[in-house]
């Protein structure tokens, strides 16, 4: 109803039309990189971007897979971001429900020290995180690029806090009550009511993970162990204007999260409205 | 921020119920330290003592390889004489500039446009948001193919229109607002997730109330609709600020910090000192500097949206 005014004077229909430009805009890049991938090297600079691959050729993907290990770039992008997407969830749950429902000594220092982390820029923690791993001897391992992530963000702990003071502390007391302990608690009352905002720091999670170039960048130098965007940067400065490498390989990249984005949308959209920003 | 919904144990008199209360305490700060003890451990060993090292390495002269040599305070002093960290700083505030005002009006649009009820209102933000999961790696293969004078899109798109390109990613006035607006379209759809969630936040009744007292559109927008996002648009604008300072995926495929210095962004300046000239003590000392300029925004912002918020919705 207060949307009334508005709605006379804008109408539908621009509104309408603008978000459809928008639409297309947002994913205009993920088509056409699909499209081009299946264009024949022939055609792929003779053509335009938005004429669609026919014939439709897999040659681009059978010359990347046999220049490149791409499977390998894929299945260690997939071993690394699902080892820390797991470890996160657990642990991150873990500590945002110690923070958001337990009463402990030096709680709200402790959760205000992990607040004020959140602003040191990634950076500043690489060059040490490089010292600290050469140390270990860990250079060019998974273990180098899975230990310093895996044990929870301050950002995914503060976003689950968020969330779990939204559950009512009745639920909670009734539970105690019936004699359940913590861990109960946790597993049958908080768990089951907190899939959205799980499901989304997972994606979250995956995504940055996937996504990270610098770390993997630093701590990575052999084809044994390197993920996907140190393996894309590379063909990047290898093939620089080789289109029909580059492009089936941004491609690859790209659509498993998509895939993983259109599983969890719901919860994702929901569990950030819900989660409040206070 | 939220108050915490932990109600203190109602006090209770008499020595045995106090005794037990006294053990129940005990066990739940031995259960908290032990639900928390992971996160703990990888807070202190992977982000507090790298924090506690930078300072430390900040004062060494180390090629990564042989063992650093203490130099004292001669990084800062070479660090204060550098024209090139000055420029790099200045290239990065001059991308947040470009990225930040835009990203935040366009999501802002798109948020009043999806938060009315529409059909396919649903669908739309899915399809907003999807950019934001691109790899900023792969991404930049995608825009350099776009931006390219020859076959890229974006000039033939402007040529049906009687426009020649520039040669984008080789000009130095063109270079950053390229990256930027990579940036604003990666990252529009998902600031607008979290202003929309703000925007839903705003019961209904305000309006209602304003509807009855004639204000007019524009007044209830300036008036009540942004007053009332202030939570949102803080959360938003200090994650992105924070995010953009630290600028480094896009330049290292688009452009590699060229041409000449012109998107040498301050992340991207710190891994040229690191991980190509191997000087790693410098490095340290310029991540402290990005450090420092990141806690000073971000402070300004605190200081700025506790000043100007009229109502208290924690």
């Amino acid at each position: 109803m207060a949307t009334k005014p508005i709605r006379g004077r804008i109408s539908s229909t621009t509104i309408y039309l603008l978000l459809s430009v928008g639409g297309l805009i947002s994913i205009a890049p993920y088509l056409m990189t699909l499209n081009a991938a299946f264009k024949p090297q022939s055609t792929l600079l003779s053509t335009q971007a938005w004429t669609p691959a026919t014939p439709a050729t897999w040659s681009n993907f059978t010359q990347l897979w046999h220049q490149y290990d791409m499977s390998g770039f894929i299945v260690h992008a997939t071993i690394v971001a699902g080892a820390i997407t797991i470890g996160q969830l657990v642990f991150t749950t873990m500590a945002a429900y110690a923070f958001a429902r337990l009463d402990f000594p030096g709680r709200e220092p402790l959760f205000w020290a992990f607040i004020a982390m959140m602003m040191v820029p990634q950076i500043v923690t690489l060059i040490p995180l490089f010292l600290i791993m050469s140390h270990l001897n860990l250079i060019d391992t998974y273990r180098a690029l899975i230990l310093p992530y895996v044990f929870g963000t301050p950002y995914g702990i503060f976003l689950v806090r968020q969330f779990f003071q939204t559950i009512p502390a009745d639920l909670e007391a009734a539970a105690r009550i019936d004699g359940a302990g913590t861990w109960g608690i946790l597993r049958r009352i908080m768990l089951p009511l907190s899939k959205p905002i799980l499901a989304t720091l997972a994606t979250i999670t995956f995504v940055n993970t996937w996504n990270s170039l610098l770390w993997p960048l630093m701590a990575t130098s052999s084809e044994r162990d390197e993920v996907v965007t140190v393996g894309i940067a590379a063909l990047q400065g290898q093939f620089a204007s080789e289109l029909h490498i580059l492009l089936p390989a941004a491609a690859v990249a790209l659509l498993p999260l998509v895939a993983i984005f259109l599983v969890f949308q719901r919860h994702i959209v929901r569990s950030i409205a819900l989660t409040g920003l206070k | 921020m939220a108050k915490s919904l932990v109600a203190s144990a109602p006090k209770r008199g008499g020595g045995r119920r106090a005794d037990s209360r006294r053990r129940n305490h005990s066990r739940t700060t031995f259960e908290a330290y032990l639900l928390i003890a992971p996160s703990l451990f990888g807070f202190l060993a992977f982000l507090v003592a790298p924090v506690v090292i930078v300072f430390v390495l900040s004062l060494f002269s180390w090629n990564l390889i042989t063992s650093p040599q203490f130099v004292g305070l001669a990084n800062y002093r070479q660090m204060f004489g550098d024209s090139q960290t000055w420029h790099a700083l200045l290239n990065t505030v001059y991308y947040v500039v470009l990225n930040i005002p835009l990203q935040t009006v366009l999501a802002l649009l798109l948020a009043l446009a999806l938060n009315r009820k529409m059909r396919g209102s649903k669908f739309f933000r899915v399809i907003f948001v999807l950019p934001w999961m691109a790899m900023p790696v792969a991404l930049g293969v995608i825009w350099n193919w776009f931006f390219d004078p020859r076959s890229g899109i974006i000039d033939h798109v402007i040529s049906m229109f009687g426009f020649t390109g520039p040669n984008w990613l080789t000009s130095s006035t063109w270079a950053m607002p390229v990256i930027a607006s990579v940036n604003v379209w990666q990252y529009t759809g998902y600031t607008m997730l979290f202003l929309l969630a703000g925007l839903q936040a705003i019961p209904q009744t305000v309006y209602e109330a304003a509807a009855l007292d004639g204000v007019n559109a524009v007044q209830r927008f300036f008036r009540i609709t942004l007053p009332l996002l202030r939570p949102a648009m803080f959360f938003v604008l200090v994650t992105n600020v924070i995010g953009s300072f630290q600028q480094f995926d896009t330049v290292f495929v688009m452009t590699q910090g060229g041409p000449g210095q012109s998107t040498t962004t301050m992340n991207y300046y710190i891994y040229q000192q690191a991980f190509q000239l191997f000087h790693a003590g410098y490095a340290a000392t310029l991540s402290i500097l990005l450090f420092a300029v990141i806690l000073l925004v971000t402070f300004a912002q605190f200081r700025y949206f506790r000043k100007r918020t009229i109502y208290d919705f924690s």
